[in-house]
Parts: C-alpha cells; sequence; structure tokens
C-alpha cells in the first residue's frame, strides 16, 4: 500500500473512532458518577436505532435530526429509569454484582419489548446520505460517517462545557473525584445522579439513532458495541469523558490497521507478516487485557503522571 | 445508624431479587413454549434462531417446516403402522437466540427430555455443527435445513442429516457461471479476483469450491486476495482497502445475512466496483435490498432455491407459503426447511414405527421425488447430505430478480459486467 492509501486508511480510522466515542461517552459519564456498569447500554442504543427509524418511517424526519429529537427524549427516560430502579440500588465505590445484575436483567427486558413491538426483522435507515462519499483523488469519505464524527466531536465538546461551565457539571465532576467530600460541601448526590443517568441514556440515544444510519438493526442491535465501549472506557480512564476521544481513536486505529500493515515479529530473524481480518476481534480483547494490567488508571494516567511531574 | 445499615441490607436484597426477577422474566420472554406431547402424536423438535443476528433466515426456516407440518397434519398425518393409525405432529420449538451454546443445549433437550423422535434445524453452519453433535449422542435423526458445510457430515456421524446441498458447490457453481461469461465474451480471461470470506467453515469450503474449479480450468482466473472476516464484524475499512489495493476484476465474499449488509453498506460508501459482485449465497433478500436500495443491483448469488424456478411445486410452494406466513417467500431459506420436514414425514411413513433407529434407516433411503429444491429429487447420500444443482441468480434494478443459470432453468440474461452508476 502507498502513502495515500494510509491516509486514506487513517482517515477511516478516524471516522471510526467518531462512531465509538458516540457510542461509549453515555456509559463514561454514568460510570463516572455512579459507578454502574450500565449493561443495559446496548438496549438504550437498539432503542435509539428504533427511535429514529420510527420518526423517518411516519413523519419523514431526517435521521440526524431523529438523532438530536432523541436527547431530551432519552432524558426524560433515563430518569424514569433511574427513579423506578437504579436509585434502590445499594451505594458503593465500586461497581457491584446487583449492579451488573439488574443492567443486564434490564437489557434482556428491554430487548424482548423490542421484539414485542418490532418484530425481528433487521431494519435499516436509507437517505440519500446512505451510500453516498465524497471522492478526494483516490480517497472516499462516507458522508454519513461523516456526519456520525461531526456529530460525535460536538457531543463531546457540549459535554465538556457542561462539565466545567455548570453547576450540573461541578457536582458531576466532584462526585467523580471525591463522593465523600462532595456530599460534605453540599452537592445533592441523589439528585446528581438521576441527572447523569438521564444525561448517559440521551447521549446512548443519540448514539444510538446515528449508529441506526450506518448498520442495520434488530432490537439484538448494540451487543457487538457493549464490548468496544468497555475498551474504550478502560482506555479512556474509567471516569474520563475526555479519555473517551483518545481510546475510540486508539482502537479505531489499532483495529483498522492492524490488519493493514505489515507487523514485526522475531523467529531468528525478523519478519513481516499481516494480521488476518478474522483476527481484528482479537485486539479490543488484548487491549483490554493490556491496559488492565499496564495501566488501570487509562491512557489518561500517562498524561496525570506527566502533569504532576511537572 | 443500625437502623440505616438494616434498611441498606434490605435495599441489597431486594434489589438483587428484583434484578434476578427481571432476567427470570427476560428469559421466560426469550424461551419457548414446548407443547406436551400426548400418545397418540408424533413428537418433533424443531431448533432454529428466531432471536438474534440469524433471526430472519431462522424465521423463514421455522415458518417453511411449519407449513410442511400444516399440510401433513390437515391431511390426516403420519401413517405409522406399529400404531395402526394416522398420527399428527406435535412440534416443539426451541429458539436458540443465535447462539451456538444454547443451540445444542436446546437440541439436547428436544432429544432427551422431551423425547422428539427427530429435530430439525441449525440454521447456519456455526449453529448446525453445535447442534451437529447431539444426534449420535442421543441417537435421534437430526436433520439440518440450514447448515451445508461439508465438515459437519465427514465426522461420520450416523444420526445426522441435511438438505443443503454442500457449500462448496457454491464456490464451484459461481466459477462455473463466471467461467460461461468468460466463453460468451462478456467477461475476459484471467479476471483477477478478490476473495472475502466467513471464518467459519462455510467460508473454507465456498473458497475450496471456487479454487477447485479454477484450478482444472487454467486461465480463466488469478485469485489475488483470499482473507477471511469474523462473523458479525462492525468494520471492513482494513479488508476493503486490500480488496482496492489489490486491483481485481470480480470481488467474492461468502457472508451471512447480517455481514453481507453492513460489507456491502461499506464497499459502496469506499466508492468500490467491480465487474462481477458476489456474496455467496446472499444477495436476494429483501431486507438486503430494504438496507441498500439500488446498491445491490447485479449482484450475483448461488442459491438453494428460487421462486423462479419453473417447476409447478415451487409454484405451489410459494402460493402456500404465502398463504400461511403472510409474506412472500423471501430468498431460498423456507424451501429447504419444508422439505426437510417432509422427508421426515415419507421416513417416518416408511419406518412404520416411532422407533428413532428405524426412522434413522428409513431417511437414508428416502427419497422425496416431488421436492421443491433445484433437480426436484431430494435424497440424502451416504455422508447424510444432500446433494443437488445450485442455481445463480442476480439481482436486477426494481427489485427483480432473475435466475441466469444453468441455462436450462434461467429466467433472465445475465448482465455482465455490472454497469458502474
Amino acid at each position: 500500500m502507498d502513502a495515500v492509501e494510509y491516509l486514506d486508511l487513517l482517515l477511516k480510522a478516524l471516522l471510526l473512532a467518531g462512531v465509538y466515542a458516540a457510542m461509549a461517552v453515555g456509559m463514561t459519564v454514568i460510570y463516572g458518577v455512579m459507578k454502574i456498569v450500565n449493561l443495559a447500554h446496548a438496549g438504550f442504543l437498539m432503542l435509539g436505532a428504533y427511535f429514529a427509524l420510527e420518526l423517518f418511517q411516519r413523519f419523514h424526519i431526517d435521521p440526524i435530526l431523529g438523532a438530536v429529537l432523541a436527547l431530551p427524549v432519552f432524558f426524560l427516560f433515563g430518569m424514569l429509569v433511574h427513579w423506578a430502579l437504579v436509585r434502590w440500588l445499594p451505594k458503593s465505590d465500586t461497581p457491584t454484582l446487583a449492579s451488573l445484575l439488574l443492567m443486564f436483567g434490564f437489557l434482556l427486558v428491554l430487548q424482548n419489548v423490542g421484539y414485542l413491538i418490532w418484530g425481528t426483522e433487521d431494519q435499516s435507515i436509507l437517505t440519500p446520505l446512505t451510500l453516498s462519499s465524497f471522492q478526494i483523488g483516490e480517497i472516499s469519505i462516507a458522508k454519513v460517517k461523516l456526519v456520525v464524527f461531526v456529530a460525535a466531536v460536538v457531543c463531546m465538546v457540549v459535554l465538556q462545557i457542561v462539565f466545567h461551565r455548570s453547576w450540573f457539571g461541578r457536582s458531576m465532576r466532584a462526585l467523580i473525584q471525591n463522593p465523600y467530600a462532595a456530599k460534605i460541601v453540599g452537592v445533592d448526590d441523589q439528585r446528581t445522579a438521576r441527572l447523569t443517568f438521564g444525561l448517559g441514556t440521551a447521549f446512548a440515544g443519540f448514539a444510538g439513532a446515528l449508529l441506526g444510519m450506518l448498520y442495520s438493526f434488530s432490537p439484538d442491535f448494540g451487543r457487538p458495541f457493549l464490548l468496544r465501549s468497555f475498551v474504550i472506557i478502560v482506555l479512556g480512564g474509567l471516569d474520563s469523558v475526555s479519555g473517551v476521544a483518545l481510546g475510540a481513536i486508539v482502537l479505531a486505529v489499532l483495529e483498522i490497521f492492524s490488519t493493514a500493515i505489515p507487523l514485526p515479529w522475531y523467529w531468528h530473524k525478523w519478519i513481516f507478516f499481516y494480521l488476518p481480518p478474522s483476527y481484528q476481534p482479537v485486539v479490543p480483547f488484548a487491549l483490554l487485557v493490556l491496559v488492565l494490567i499496564i495501566m488501570p488508571k487509562g491512557l489518561a494516567s500517562l498524561f496525570n503522571r506527566k502533569w504532576k511531574t511537572a | 445508624m443500625k437502623w440505616r445499615l438494616a434498611f441498606v441490607g434490605t435495599y441489597i436484597g431486594r434489589s438483587t431479587i428484583f434484578a434476578l426477577a427481571l432476567c427470570g422474566m427476560a428469559v421466560f420472554c426469550t424461551g419457548s413454549s414446548p407443547a406436551f406431547a400426548a400418545d397418540d402424536t408424533i413428537t418433533i423438535g424443531v431448533v432454529l434462531p428466531t432471536t438474534g443476528s440469524e433471526s430472519k433466515p431462522g424465521q423463514y426456516q421455522k415458518e417453511g417446516i411449519e407449513l410442511a407440518i400444516k399440510q401433513i397434519n390437515d391431511a390426516g398425518g403420519i401413517m405409522v403402522k406399529s400404531k395402526g393409525k394416522k398420527l399428527k405432529i406435535n412440534e416443539i420449538f426451541y429458539d436458540d437466540g443465535t447462539d451456538s451454546k444454547k443451540s445444542a443445549a436446546l437440541t439436547e433437550r428436544a432429544m432427551s427430555s422431551d423425547g422428539a423422535v427427530a429435530v430439525l434445524g441449525g440454521y447456519s453452519t456455526a449453529l448446525g455443527t453445535a447442534e451437529s453433535v447431539m444426534a449420535d449422542r442421543y441417537k435421534t435423526p437430526w436433520i439440518t435445513t440450514g447448515a451445508g458445510a461439508t465438515a459437519i457430515f465427514g465426522k461420520g456421524y450416523q444420526y445426522a442429516f441435511g438438505t443443503l446441498s454442500p457449500v462448496a458447490l457454491i464456490g464451484t457453481t459461481s466459477a462455473e457461471f463466471l467461467g460461461s461469461l468468460i466463453d460468451q465474451g462478456k467477461l475476459k480471461k484471467g479476471l483477477k479476483v478478490a476473495m472475502v470470506v466467513e471464518n467459519t467453515d462455510h467460508g473454507v469450503d465456498y473458497v475450496q469450491g471456487f479454487t477447485e474449479w479454477s484450478s482444472k480450468h487454467a486461465g480463466y482466473f488469478e485469485v489475488v486476495l483470499n482473507e477471511k472476516f469474523e462473523l458479525n464484524a462492525t468494520d471492513f475499512s482494513g479488508v476493503l482497502q486490500k480488496v482496492k489495493t489489490s486491483k481485481a476484476d470480480v470481488f467474492l465474499s461468502d457472508a451471512h445475512l447480517p455481514d453481507y449488509i453492513t460489507m456491502h453498506r461499506q464497499y459502496l460508501q469506499n466508492g468500490l466496483h467491480h465487474q462481477m459482485v458476489s456474496y455467496g449465497a446472499r444477495g436476494p433478500e429483501a431486507g438486503a435490498r430494504q438496507a441498500l436500495g439500488a446498491g445491490t443491483d447485479y449482484i450475483f448469488s448461488g442459491i438453494w432455491w428460487s421462486n423462479k424456478l419453473p417447476y409447478p411445486q415451487a409454484k405451489k410452494f410459494a402460493d402456500d407459503y404465502k398463504a400461511f406466513a403472510g409474506h412472500d417467500v423471501d430468498s431460498w431459506y423456507a424451501a429447504p426447511a419444508y422439505d426437510g420436514m417432509r422427508i421426515l414425514a415419507k421416513a417416518i411413513e416408511a419406518a412404520g414405527s416411532l422407533d428413532k433407529t428405524a426412522i434413522r434407516d428409513a431417511l437414508r433411503k428416502a427419497q422425496l421425488k416431488d421436492a421443491v429444491l433445484p433437480g426436484q429429487v431430494l435424497k440424502f447420500g451416504a455422508n447424510g447430505q444432500s446433494e443437488y444443482p445450485f442455481v445463480i441468480t442476480q439481482n436486477k434494478p426494481d427489485n427483480k430478480v432473475d435466475i441466469v443459470f444453468p441455462k436450462d432453468a434461467a429466467t433472465g440474461e445475465p448482465v455482465a459486467p455490472s454497469p458502474n452508476k
């Protein structure tokens, strides 16, 4: 492959990172504040995709607008789920078995409700944007992926602003950093948790609507993305929203380039080989294990260490 | 403080119980509804995916089997000599959720605790492979209606049968079809072929079938890329970049429906175009055409059945299926399932009893002479797998599909090379 083809791959990796970041950010904020590994995230992604589909089919609303509309709807839905289910969970600084079971059970319920409403058939959102691409020389960029990328970037920027400029964001950060100290200085942990769960669910619905433009989906949709979301969160530092962007980029670049560039291996002499595409799913698993062993606090800890040293 | 701790303890217990109850409810929802067999019925187990990534083909196969059961029961049932009367079929259906472990466990359950005299199912090679080990363990005839990989039938199983022709034949027939286009002057000799297949026995067989024909007909093809991908992948950028770099003339893949849709979507988004494109046995499915619109035009596929087959029984089957299922027959999935149930009924009648070994022996000799499948006769080979010809179909604009190969079954001319829109 020549330089242009590598550049093409790099652009595709960045666009894929946008998709990954969009799907992982909701899970990160919930984990950060509430220490809940939200297995139902896949269910919210699925509902987001169907939400955009229903708006598109019934009211001819563009799925991009559908994704934006998903934000307030899923925010309220998330708060409802928190009020009905999540608030009963025991408080803990670490993920509990009860929270895992609850969210897994809720995922199964969401999936089965999906089957009851929409049946088993795969659905797709086909718009003029779906299959079209920009062509710059030999490089082609899928328009729909570009839209998802831009939406993901906007989403992260807005979230960063909310985190740093609003009372709610400061409460969230305080709870992430030290829940006990936060409560001592007057942060209402229940209210913040409820809003956080709503926010995380809103981003999941938003991401689901965007993913519905990229993939066909059924009520089983979302599970392949769940593992990647875990990897991104672990890479990003478990509770760092800005780390999500970094984690998404690292994962997407490694996934794409692992099969496209020759990898070195020493066996009596240096040899180069290509990782077969069938081994691509190994990449997120291997990353997950490596990061948990070498950098349990994620890639963000590298920068933190540097800042501390400085 | 004590009160608070106790209260938290109550919360832990309550939430855990609630979570378990939710899990239980969900499992209940995904489970099956086994009916209890009466003495005067024949219990047949059916294990297929009606949820999960293979839910659509699984549902079609279920409908094919249930149509056959309905027709048999409406005609009074199957004559069982040892009982001296006709017995109706009692179907026990299990949804395996496209999970191979669940698939094997449910097949085991149907064969052991449910007392099924035979089990049908196993859509997709991965799930069929998992189920296949149960047949000999419980000495119960098992007919896969959706797994065609030869590996399943190369293990010497005595109770395993399959209604799909070997997958390798798809590769061979695809090569033969492309070869015929070269002979007709529509394509040029020495075609560069890029092959990207799923990392299963299905994909391996497809490549083997293609290369076997190719090696016997030197000069027709040059395979410039041969890669495998993992099932249910979400991104194919890397492998599609390799396809682009290979400068191939023809792109051949072997994929299941979800991967076909995802890969072809990204193929189109990457601005790729080849003289001919195929996804093995996938191509004309309504779901793919809905998802990708005109992007699926001119894709050709090697399939086990088409509603365009010029047999009266195939037409009748398509009409009956529509009346039964409430929708048109989509691609090939329902037909091998329908004929699988019918040949099983024939074997039970020939066995004259509900003894599983007697049914197995009868299956080995059974011939369904009014089969809806290509060749019109369904029978099992020495290894348990049936072998009948494939048809090549090609998608045409406006959701039309034609059989384009072999010539004597063709309903339209092949378009080659496919136009670059």
